[in-house]
């Protein structure tokens, strides 16, 4: 009998290995299907198991313990994981014609679950490892240049990682996570690792698990590579494998939380190093909500607008208080729905009229109504109307700030709230309303598969935003205690509360009502697009009636002055620089000149001869 | 087990705030002219123009969106209203709390472009554009003026937030929360859409911009909902910064000693451009924000 915990993580990666091998049509949607279908069904099985004690796994491969366990925070995450993972697939029996996309796409979902799952290091690391090849694999396809600025960034939050680990591993002597845990507690108050060191560890990590998360100023591989793939796996991308740099911020409270505490103190009666991830993700949430606003193609928006939403997760780690680890834990869950929701709907807009910028969309609301309901659905979750998943997160997550004392942090999600309100605007307005260029006018609503994707993850965000405290209750589990109170429908804080039947029962009232005086007023006549006022001229076809290219314009020219700085440019010029040295390097000393070589052998005697070996 | 008295009250303080709100803004209107020297439209001709839109023979429209958005806007407006304490009348307010509220009160803009969009008409377009920077714009100010008086009181809960004030005294008598009430004060002119920051419609330069489509019934809708949302807006004020009304009639002067503030600013200030507004918005008020939230730490 293999063991569940095995078949969880593998059963993704097998299934893309014959899908791969096999490579006939139908079988191979078929297979990876399935692939993807059974972690989740694993994960339903062993949930009420896991309530009660946690599931363990150990395995030895070639002198290392692997060693695996579902508890309730990696059950957690492997279930959001693992159903975008199934809407993924579903998605990519739609848009992916090659078992290419197979391969990798499940690859990297065994990948995140086994960092989910692993409860030692040498698993966590190959996990990541595989995670980021096959994620990259997916990237290299279409795009060779962003996907290497994908991996050279990811290489360097990887080999960061792997200097921590080899720090602590020195240290402490091993390298599952429960052991260092123990070492690393008994050390705050032995203090054997000096403050320097344990900054240095600090720093390696944040770097690793910024890389993934997109955290700013490490954000620049997400928009291209967001953008240069298969959409229907841009969804898990950015729903479910970006979680795996927010998970990597918990684990260092786990691992290394009261050492840090230890070592570095507080700063004004906030935990130093938990202020800094605070003011990372806060950051994040405001530059890439800046930057999603101005973008000109859908892929790039969405993909901005997916680092600045996973910058609420770290900015909600970082308060460092339990409500925070609620809302920031809330926050993967409804993020994971409504972004993978939004990336689906952006591959079957993709899929059907074979356009990504905006100038070239619009009036698409009535040739596909059914993709439309589902993108309102994320758009209305993402800026957070109650009574939407994304809302109850985002309310717990402002609770958790404020009452943390971090004002100004919690300002930045008061205007980065402003700004997801104004770029999800831009998607409904260029993409879906006005008038639609005669090209598009045999477009047809996206096929069956991609749809069902879509309406999983749309239920959730339906069924989360009215009944919160399904997710909460299970949080309290998770963090122990009775953090956010209330029954399913109210959440409960301290300070405050929610009540989101209520509030949907006070939406529909006033629907009821606005409907009613609707009903009582004249019967409506339709009339086309065309038929409007334009200063009282008249208006032909021939006109283009809606703003299509630099929709947010006044905007950028009140940010000139900081539009001119770009991490962009800043990596591109450091890209360039280090070519440029290396090509000196290559032509100074590997001149062809005979001469010199025999000169570089004196040198080097000559340096023996210094040190006293000749 | 239906609590029918909390039913008729509820009912009741929708009529009641309806009509209020159209007087309102016949007050505006009236105030408006005798700044001006004119004698101006007696105070209930707002409802007069709403029930004519209402009476029109046929409306117009551009699809299912165009028609959802106005009355998506007038429903949200009826739901934020419901979670307000008003006077002694406190309806569902204590089942969501200030943050709740807020994000209701910006809802019923989603409608309105919503709506608006879906017309396809480039003056609504250029309206949508104006009126979601100048959301973009306040909403720093607009948080840290709530973040001062969240963190001033310790509670997010607007029922205790009213019982507090009534008991150490009204939030604009503490000093930070003065200079908090000041900030708000300003955005508050941009949320009820008043000159200076009347961007959004701007009638003079983008005809009415997001309503320049909507004629008859959607109109009639619309004016209601700026009714409610006038009415549910000062409420808020008064129930933040005022401490709230034990009666309807001291809440009644607090919201219009609110409404004359904002329409003596409003009749004196000419219109700001768009990317003026968001400068000013995060030069001064901003920095009176961050003043007031940090004298309340």
């Amino acid at each position: 009998m293999i063991n569940e915990l095995l078949i969880i993580i593998f059963a993704p990666l097998i299934a893309g290995v014959i899908a791969w091998a096999l490579d006939i049509k139908g079988v191979r949607e078929a297979v990876g299907l399935i692939g993807a279908a059974i972690p989740l069904a694993y994960l339903a099985k062993l949930y009420s198991t896991v309530l009660n004690e946690a599931v363990n796994y150990s395995v030895t491969v070639s002198g290392f313990t692997l060693q695996f366990q579902l508890n309730t925070m990696s059950w957690y995450f492997a279930a959001v994981a693992s159903l975008v993972g199934l809407a993924m697939a579903l998605g990519m029996a739609s848009t992916s014609k090659s078992s290419y996309d197979w391969l990798f796409a499940l690859m990297s979902y065994t990948g995140v679950l086994g960092v989910f799952l692993s409860q030692d290091f040498v698993g966590f690391f190959l996990l990541w490892e595989m995670m980021t090849f096959a994620s990259f694999m997916m990237v290299i396809r279409r795009n060779k240049h962003e996907s290497l600025k994908y991996f050279v960034l990811s290489v360097i939050g990887a080999y960061a990682m792997l200097i921590a680990i080899g720090i602590l591993y020195a240290k402490t002597g091993a390298l599952d996570f429960a052991t260092i845990r123990q070492a690393l507690y008994i050390d705050a108050s032995l203090g054997a690792i000096s403050t320097a060191e344990t900054a240095l560890i600090f720093g390696l990590f944040l770097t690793a698990f910024g890389v993934k998360a997109g955290a700013v100023p490490l954000h620049v591989w997400a928009p291209g590579a967001y953008s240069e793939t298969d959409q229907s796996y841009t969804a898990f991308f950015s729903g479910a494998l970006s979680k795996a740099g927010a998970y990597g911020f918990l684990l260092l409270y786990i691992l290394m939380g009261y050492k840090l505490y230890a070592a570095l103190g507080t700063f004004h009666g906030h935990l130093t190093f938990a202020y800094i991830i605070a003011w990372i993700g806060a950051i994040t949430v405001v530059v890439a909500g800046f930057l999603a606003v101005l973008q000109e193609d859908i892929r790039k928006l969405f993909a901005y607008s997916s680092v600045s939403q996973v910058g609420y997760i770290l900015l909600a780690f970082g308060l460092g208080s339990s409500l925070g680890f609620a809302g920031g834990l809330f926050h993967v869950l409804s993020h994971a729905v409504f972004k993978g929701l939004f990336w689906l709907v952006t591959a079957a807009i993709i899929l059907q009229t074979g356009k990504t910028q905006f100038k070239d969309m619009g009036g698409l609301a009535e040739k596909m109504p059914f993709t439309f309901a589902m993108g309102l659905i994320a758009v209305l979750s993402l800026a957070g109307i109650p009574p939407l998943a994304g809302f109850a997160s985002k309310w717990l997550i402002y609770e958790a700030a404020i009452s943390a004392h971090m004002p100004l942090v919690a300002g930045a999600i008061f205007l980065g709230s402003g700004i997801a309100f104004a770029y999800v605007v831009r998607f409904l307005y260029a993409v879906w309303f006005g008038q639609r260029p005669s090209d598009l006018e045999d477009v047809k609503e996206a096929p069956l598969p991609l749809l069902i994707a879509m309406a999983i993850l749309a239920i959730p965000n339906l069924l989360f935003g009215v009944a919160p405290g399904i997710v909460t209750k299970y949080l309290n589990r998770m963090l122990g205690g009775d953090i956010v109170g209330g029954d399913y429908y109210k959440l409960v804080t301290p300070t405050g509360t929610y009540n989101a039947l209520l509030v949907t029962i006070a939406l529909t009232i006033g629907l009821a009502i606005a409907g009613l005086v609707y009903l009582y007023g004249a019967k409506v006549r339709k009339i086309k697009v065309t038929n409007t006022y334009q200063s009282g001229n008249p208006v032909t076809e021939e006109f283009n009636l809606s703003i299509r290219k630099n929709f947010y314009r006044p905007l950028a020219e009140a940010l000139e002055f900081w539009l001119k700085y770009s991490w962009d440019r800043f990596y591109e010029r450091l890209a360039g620089i280090a070519e440029d040295f290396a090509d000196s390097l290559r032509q100074s000393f590997y001149n062809g000149n005979v001469q010199s070589y025999s000169w570089y052998l004196a040198i080097v005697l000559l340096i023996l001869a210094l040190w006293g070996v000749l | 087990m239906l609590d029918w008295k909390l039913i008729l009250e509820v009912i009741g303080m929708l009529i009641y705030a309806t009509f209020m709100g159209f007087i309102f803004m016949g007050i505006e209107r009236k105030a408006m002219a005798r700044i001006q020297r004119r004698v101006g439209p007696p105070i209930y001709q707002p409802i007069i123009d709403t029930l004519k839109l209402l009476g029109k023979k046929e409306s117009v429209t551009h699809g299912f969106i165009y028609d959802f958005g106005p009355v998506f806007a007038l429903g949200a407006s009826i739901a934020a209203l419901l979670f307000i304490p008003l006077a002694g009348f406190r309806l569902f307010s204590a089942n969501a709390d200030l943050i709740v509220v807020a994000y209701l009160l910006e809802v019923p803009m989603l409608g309105i472009m919503l709506g608006a969009m879906s017309s396809g008409n480039p003056y609504s377009a250029v309206g949508v554009q104006r009126g979601l920077l100048t959301m973009v714009a306040m909403q720093l100010p607009y948080g840290l003026a709530l973040i001062a008086i969240i963190q001033h009181w310790g509670t997010f809960k607007l029922n205790e937030l009213v019982s507090l004030q009534q008991a150490h005294g009204w939030s604009i008598l503490v000093p930070a929360l003065f200079v908090a009430m000041i900030v708000f004060d300003i955005v508050f002119q941009a949320m009820l859409g008043l000159e200076p920051f009347d961007i959004i419609t701007a009638p003079a330069e983008i005809s009415m911009g997001p309503m320049v489509e909507y004629g008859g019934k959607h109109a009639a809708l619309l004016f209601t909902q700026h009714a409610v949302q006038l009415f549910a807006e000062t409420a808020f004020f008064v129930v933040l910064f005022l401490g709230g009304a034990s009666n309807l009639l001291e809440l009644l002067i607090k919201q219009i000693a609110v409404l004359f503030i904002a329409i003596f600013v409003a009749s004196i200030y000419p219109r700001f451009t768009i990317d003026q507004a968001a400068k000013f918005f995060w030069k001064w008020p901003t920095i009176l924000g961050i003043i007031a939230v940090l004298l309340t730490m």
